[in-house]
């Protein structure tokens, strides 16, 4: 994944380099031509001087003569013969590249030409100056060096101050990040975000400011109704459970009749059961089981099992218990003992007949393994009433209640299927 | 004996009462907190069934104004809360039980039995029926004289029994006293018939009248 300013960056650094390598041949247009333009003017005020002075001199014929030779000989770059062109022709320039004769290696060098007519003792004649220019290689070369640093400067400053914007920018949306993910819906308390002067923050923080207190209070009227509903519904169920037991008094039943009766007190038990259990992870997850002592797990896991011996002998289970002997553990010891009855029955209840219980007791948890024949799936193992087997006398929140228990304590529980085993965790 | 049923739900009140009244108890009812508090300020119960959620007031309330005025009636309350914490509290006051709702009737005759027994009988607490002699406070059992050594779960079931004297418990009602919260959990009752067994067998190899007699196929009568 990449950070939001670096994506920025990567635009705004491809945009500088297309503008900048854009400029590179404007630049070069506007360098050269400038260069030509005062080398034109250059090339016409040697001509003007030249003019001027020669007319000065007032030589003659011959001497000027004499003189042209040897001026065309010496001087570099400027040419002075008789013409017959006419006085008013208009001037020409023009670039031209020509060796250089004087040195060992390949030289070859830009010259810009000026030619014109002018008037030396009423005589015509054509001047020719030529002055060496930058080649075009050259400056386009030294433009693009120069640029290519200034792209350089650019991208090194992009990146400083990207790093330290993205620090100080984004500082803001940072703390609402952390505060967001340190957010835990069952301590129904709302997050006092920080006030911030960017108005995107200020937007984003009053939103979900409104997105999370509303989740809070429907969080809370669920709650609240699960609760209420499950106080309601057992004074109706005791009174259907009361009629049961009086109807179970009457002179004359039959046994078909006897068995109804039996099956429906069967049924209200397990409403009744679940409309706990649901009270239970309601009490659990509002946090009504604060309390925390000093727990020997040991002991307690051994009277559990003690409780529940008869239910291990009569499925014929072989038990291979491995208790550690003293260990402590700090934590709610009614939870402790519904999250150690709960496993162990779920052990017993899902287990064959002459089945094995395995159960191991150390610092770093309790592993309670019974035989099985599938895996059980992981996914849904843990969710309310979501029932992995065929089996329907349990409430389905055996295993919920378990994981908030976990949860309440800050353990984690593991499901494994192994060698015919399944497996459950608990890492303290 | 009079018993006192602090229920603003007439249903459950009525059902007590009916189940009850076939005992030697005599109900008397209570719907409100007021009516309530009028009832034990005037006469005397042997068993106050109290019903901690009242409309129109905290039957923990009514629980404290007995203690104030140091009367010593036995008090179970129900709740339809199953709260730790109110448990403690009510106990603390000075209630005799605590049971949540929905509760069968016969765990609630054997609950007022043993509280009516405790609080009457004090330190010579014994049930007879004929040959057979239950010490309450001992927790023994003796027929013909002869000691009976129960387990304590078999002891248990016994005076479940004596408190539903020719009452028919089902299996499943049994499983529930038995195993508490997670009767429902387990997948058959046979343990109910594994422990009623061993306790029928050694009631009778001490000599006893088989006053326990089974009903329906699964259900069980003490007749006495």
């Amino acid at each position: 994944m990449n950070k939001l300013l670096n994506k920025t960056l990567k635009t705004f650094t491809i945009y500088a380099l297309i503008v900048l390598a854009a400029s590179v041949p404007a630049y070069y247009y506007l360098v050269d031509s400038i260069w030509l333009r005062e080398l034109d003017e250059h090339n016409e005020i040697i001509a003007d001087r030249i003019e001027a002075e020669l007319n000065r001199l007032e030589l003659s014929e011959n001497e000027l003569n004499t003189a042209l030779t040897l001026w065309n000989k010496i001087q570099p770059g400027t040419n002075l013969e008789k013409t017959n062109l006419d006085l008013n022709r208009t001037d020409s320039t023009y670039t031209v590249l020509r060796r250089n004769l004087y040195v060992e290696y390949e030289d070859i060098n830009r010259f810009r030409g000026l030619s014109r007519v002018i008037e030396i003792n009423r005589k015509n004649y054509l001047v020719t100056i030529e002055t060496n220019v930058e080649e075009t290689e050259e400056t386009v070369i030294a433009i693009a060096i120069l640029t290519f640093l200034f792209f350089l400067i650019l991208v090194i400053g992009f990146l400083i101050f990207n790093r330290r914007l993205s620090v100080k920018l984004w500082q803001p949306f940072r703390s609402t990040l952390n505060k967001l993910k340190a957010f835990n819906l069952n301590s129904q308390a709302s997050i006092p975000f920080e006030k911030s002067n960017t108005l995107e923050f200020e937007e984003l923080n009053l939103a979900l400011s409104k997105l999370i207190e509303h989740t809070i209070s429907v969080y809370k009227s669920q709650k609240e109704f699960t609760e209420n509903a499950s106080h309601e519904l057992q004074t109706p169920l005791a009174i259907i459970k009361n009629k049961l037991d009086l109807l179970l008094q009457k002179e004359a039943l039959t046994d078909r009749q006897y068995q109804i009766i039996e099956a429906t007190n069967k049924a209200v038990t397990r409403v009744s059961r679940i409309n706990k259990n649901l009270l239970l992870l309601a009490k659990i997850e509002n946090h009504q089981f604060e309390d925390s002592e000093e727990i020997n797990l040991s002991d307690l896991t051994t009277q559990s099992l003690v409780h529940l011996h008869e239910h291990i002998e009569s499925k014929a289970l072989i038990l291979q218990s491995e208790i550690d002997g003293e260990l402590s553990i700090t934590g709610n010891k009614t939870l402790l003992e519904i999250l150690l009855n709960n496993l162990i029955l779920n052990a017993i209840r899902h287990n064959a007949q002459k089945g094995i219980i395995k159960i191991t007791l150390d610092k770093s948890g309790l592993t309670l393994s019974n035989s099985g024949n599938k895996a059980l799936d992981i996914e849904s193992l843990f969710k309310r009433f979501k029932k992995s087997s065929d089996e329907s006398s349990g409430s389905g929140l055996g295993l919920a209640i378990v994981e908030q228990i976990c949860k309440r304590h800050h353990w984690t529980i593991n499901y494994l299927f192994k060698d015919d085993f399944h497996i459950f965790k608990v890492s303290f | 004996m009079k018993i006192l049923i602090i229920e603003d739900e007439q249903q459950l009140a009525q059902s007590i009462a009916e189940y009850l009244s076939e005992e030697s108890y005599l109900c008397e009812f209570a719907t409100t907190f007021n009516q309530a508090l009028g009832k034990i300020e005037t006469y005397h119960y042997d068993c106050i069934l109290l019903d901690i959620m009242l409309p129109d007031g905290n039957g923990m309330k009514i629980l404290e104004e007995l203690k104030k005025q140091d009367k010593q009636d036995g008090v179970i309350i129900i709740s339809a809360k199953n709260a730790l914490d109110d448990k403690i509290k009510g106990l603390q006051i000075g209630a005799d039980d605590y049971l949540t709702k929905p509760f069968h009737l016969s765990e609630l005759a054997a609950r007022i039995y043993s509280v009516i027994r405790r609080k009457q009988f004090g330190n010579s607490n014994t049930v007879r029926q004929n040959e057979l002699e239950i010490n309450l406070l001992a927790k023994t059992v003796s027929i013909h004289n002869q000691l009976v050594t129960l387990t304590k779960k078999e002891f248990d079931l016994l005076v479940y029994f004596m408190g539903n004297k020719n009452r028919v418990i089902s299996k499943s009602t049994l499983a529930e006293h038995l195993s508490g919260d997670f009767a429902d959990m387990l997948d058959n009752h046979d343990f109910v018939y594994a422990h009623i067994k061993n306790l029928k067998k050694k009631l009778n190899e001490a000599g006893y009248d088989n006053y326990l007699k089974t009903v329906y196929g699964t259900g069980y009568k003490w007749e006495g």
